[in-house]
């Protein structure tokens, strides 16, 4: 479903990817870690079409992400991590817009937001009534997820997803990515919060520095190292074991 | 896309990309706390008012009905232009380059073609709007021209088409040669510039241009439209057009007219086509990360933090938050692009009017509209600080000033006190060493430039005004509020003021009593400012509903 062969992405000097190759099957969730500034975002952005690689291949549903860009933009959702929306149009006038952009006709793409804010307990009025300008954290974050997933597409990417959600809704969005990976579709799910890695996806990939580190499922990886957990295994692999010992100097000496 | 409007079966993404680009550019981007039942209501009063504004100042064209097709095209096009420019200039930066509009959009099934051309479709409509409300009275005015008839209105409309298409394109084409030529870590301090330059550009030809049309043709002595250089300027080639159609006609109207629609048509092809390609590469370099050295802005920073430093301002900025405030304004003056667009152009005005005002001196000589002249000049400089804060309140960050509510800071006072040190440091003490050499340049009766005082001394009062309440606290509102219409409606009250304390001076200065005058205001002046900055002390802050 996804074939990444030595995908890189230069910036001038820096290299944000470096040389990532894998590949992932249809139904799998995988989660995609790494420290800030690892290169999870510059994949991500690579591989949904927003930014070109310096070199490298990758191939989407069997869309090659270079020649056929569009048709791969076709087949993966996104869910941004800064869930940016078009403050100035309602909840229903953004998803409308975002169902034009994918030819959806505009009967079933109504049908489908319907659905849509059922299960994320939206209110209809809340969506034709206020601006997304005036929505909280969560009730934008159901929005952005809605039109992500809303053409129905065989691969989604969520970056830092449960940002804003309550635990309600959290719940819910753990729920409906497994049942999605159910019905056959790879998810790749990129987030700083491990134990919801852990208990979610299948395989987990870790990255740093642009280069990858670890690939396999995360029950076996923290077996094999003996780091008891995930999050253990992912502060020995980047840097945060030394971390933790600063952090401990630093209570010692800081005086406001 | 409206809630109410009854779903088709049709789904087509380029109308959705030019009914998304048409509500964003008509409700601003930014919209925090806003019902979508009240957009509408304040959208079409506010856009009314302003076309109503354009139409009104287009009825100055009915002056040139005595004058032949030629010379009201000229005009009409040679203001469409500055307008159109204007607007174009300023909304294109937003428009075509949104950072947050990658994260939106980038991912979708859409080609950065689409997304170029429905943004520009949007543009052109906008701009014909203005242009058609500003051109309404001009193309009924053609008809009763000496050589128009009444084929004028549709000739005029078709060129005036054609010259927002070729304004669009110049400046989306000026766009992708910076794209071009120059690296992504240049790109943006390089678009802010061409796009802050084109802004003042456009102000300032909207402000001299009809003057020293006026002049010239109100003193007989013409357009100079026989000279060769003549014949480069865009206005001529449109108006051209007009008089091909229209008009006495003759070859050089049809090679004007030619040149006219051969040149649209080039720059429409290289802007909208041959370069395409360089706006697609300017998204993806909007949606990259930042670059790790930036030696350029290191410089400035490390320049900033010596000036704030040295011992006079060490001095100056003795209260932490008012250094605080002072660093905030001074950088987003320096490099913030979106506050540089709004701040630079909406003061260029304030340059010209030295220029502008003391014209009649040198036709009429001194007496009572040359001595008002100085003085306004004079009520203008005193302005300059409190136009520039109050356009310093709005910000595309604005919900970062939740920190200054969230310090423990007992009201806005000493922040507003930063920003107004910010801005006599860098905007008020400059433009008025520019200004003062632009009066002293200009011919006048030094005697006269007395009359520049009163103006000065209120410099004070107008620089805290804005502040009064506990208001325009720097970086605060949206930048989309600084499009309301209420802005527009305190500066004209303020404008009212200086016109009077103008027409006083210029009454005390005919009259002997000018000493007095400056003596009266000197005291008025500083229990106004006492009063005002004890009210702002006191001031808490304001709810942040």
């Amino acid at each position: 479903m996804i074939s990444l062969q030595q995908l890189t992405k230069r910036f001038g000097e820096q290299t944000a990817v470096d040389q990532l190759s894998c590949e992932i099957p249809a139904g799998q969730i995988v989660g995609f870690l790494g420290p800030n500034g690892a290169g999870k975002s510059t994949t991500l952005k690579m591989l949904t079409g927003m930014l070109a690689p310096t070199s490298g291949t990758a191939t989407i549903c069997g869309y090659d992400l270079q020649r056929d860009t569009l048709e791969v933009k076709r087949h993966v959702g996104f869910v941004p991590e800064s869930g940016a929306v078009f403050e100035s149009l309602s909840g229903l006038e953004y998803l409308e817009m975002v169902a034009a952009l994918y030819s959806i006709p505009e009967a079933a793409a109504r049908a489908r937001i319907e659905q849509f804010i059922a299960f994320f307990d939206l209110g209809f009025s809340t969506l034709t009534d206020k601006l997304l300008g005036a929505y909280s954290k969560g009730m934008r974050r159901k929005v952005v997820i809605t039109a992500a997933l809303l053409h129905n597409p065989p691969v989604v990417f969520f970056d830092e997803p449960l940002d804003g959600l309550d635990a309600n809704a959290a719940v819910g969005f753990k729920a409906l990515i497994q049942t999605l990976a159910r019905e056959g579709k790879t998810i790749v799910y990129s987030s700083h919060i491990l134990d919801v890695v852990e208990r979610v996806c299948d395989r987990v990939l870790i990255i740093d520095k642009g280069r990858l580190l670890l690939d396999g499922k995360p029950e076996a990886l923290v077996a094999a190292s003996g780091a008891g957990t995930l999050e253990r295994l992912f502060t020995q692999l980047t840097g945060g074991a030394e971390l933790e010992r600063r952090a401990e100097d630093f209570a010692r000496t800081f005086r406001p | 896309m409206t809630a109410g409007s009854t779903p088709s079966d049709t789904a087509s993404p380029d109308r959705a990309l030019r009914r998304l680009f048409l509500t964003l550019f008509l409700r601003g981007r930014s919209a925090r706390g806003l019902r979508r039942a009240n957009v509408p209501q304040s959208l079409a009063s506010k856009l009314a008012l302003t076309l109503l504004a354009y139409a009104a100042f287009g009825c100055f064209a009915i002056a040139f009905v005595r004058h032949p097709v030629f010379e009201l095209s000229i005009y009409l096009h040679g203001m469409t232009l500055v307008f159109c420019g204007m607007f174009i200039a300023a909304s294109a930066g937003e428009t075509l380059f949104n950072k947050e509009e990658g994260d939106i959009l980038m991912h979708r099934p859409v080609t950065p073609q689409a997304l170029l051309r429905a943004k520009l479709t949007v543009l052109v409509q906008v701009s014909l709007w203005i242009a058609g409300a500003f051109n309404l009275a001009g193309m009924i005015a053609g008809i009763y021209t000496p050589n128009g008839n009444v084929l004028y209105p549709l000739a005029h409309a078709l060129s005036t088409v054609l010259e927002a298409v070729f304004c669009a394109g110049c400046v989306v084409l000026a766009y992708e040669l910076c794209l071009r030529n120059f690296g992504r870590e240049r790109l943006e301090s390089v678009m802010t510039a061409v796009q802050v330059l084109v802004a003042v550009g456009a102000v300032l030809a909207g402000q001299l241009v009809p003057r020293m049309i006026g002049r010239a043709s109100l003193s007989g002595a013409g357009f100079g439209a026989d000279a060769w250089w003549f014949n480069l300027l865009p206005p001529a080639w449109f108006a051209g057009f007009d008089d091909l159609i229209v008009g006495s006609g003759g070859i050089r109207a049809a090679m004007l007219a030619v040149m006219g629609v051969a040149l649209t048509a080039f720059v429409a092809w290289l802007a909208f086509g041959r370069m395409a390609r360089h706006y697609e590469t300017g998204l993806q370099m909007l949606g990259e990360a930042a670059p790790t050295k930036l030696a350029a802005k290191q410089t400035s920073r490390r320049w900033l933090a010596a000036f704030v430093h040295s011992p006079l301002m060490s001095w100056w900025l003795r209260n932490p938050v008012q250094r605080a405030a002072f660093v905030l304004v001074s950088s987003y003056l320096i490099r913030d692009r979106d506050v540089k667009l709004r701040v630079y152009p909406g003061l260029a005005p304030m340059l010209v009017m030295p220029i502008a005002l003391l014209m009649p001196i040198t036709r009429h000589g001194t007496g009572m509209a040359g001595s008002f002249g100085v003085a306004f000049c004079g009520g203008y400089m005193g302005m300059i600080p409190l136009f520039a804060i109050s356009l310093l309140q709005y910000s595309q960050q604005w919900q970062a000033s939740d920190v200054f509510h969230a310090a423990p800071v007992p009201g806005p006072a000493q922040l507003c006190a930063g920003a107004r040190q910010a801005v006599t440091c860098f905007i008020t003490i400059p433009l008025a060493i520019l200004f003062g050499a632009i009066v002293w340049f200009l011919p006048h009766e030094s005697g006269e430039l007395m009359l520049l005082l009163p103006g000065l001394i209120s410099l004070p009062v107008f620089t805290l005004s804005p502040h009064i309440g506990g208001k325009a606290v720097p970086f605060s509102k949206a930048a989309d509020e600084a499009k309301s219409a209420r802005r527009g409606l305190d500066l004209f009250g303020v404008m009212f003021i200086s016109i009077g304390l103008s027409m006083l001076a210029t009454w005390a200065w005919l009259t002997n009593w000018f000493q007095w005058l400056l003596l009266g205001e000197i005291i008025a002046v500083v229990a106004i400012y006492a009063l005002m900055r004890a009210s702002l002390a006191r001031t808490p802050w304001p709810s942040m509903e």
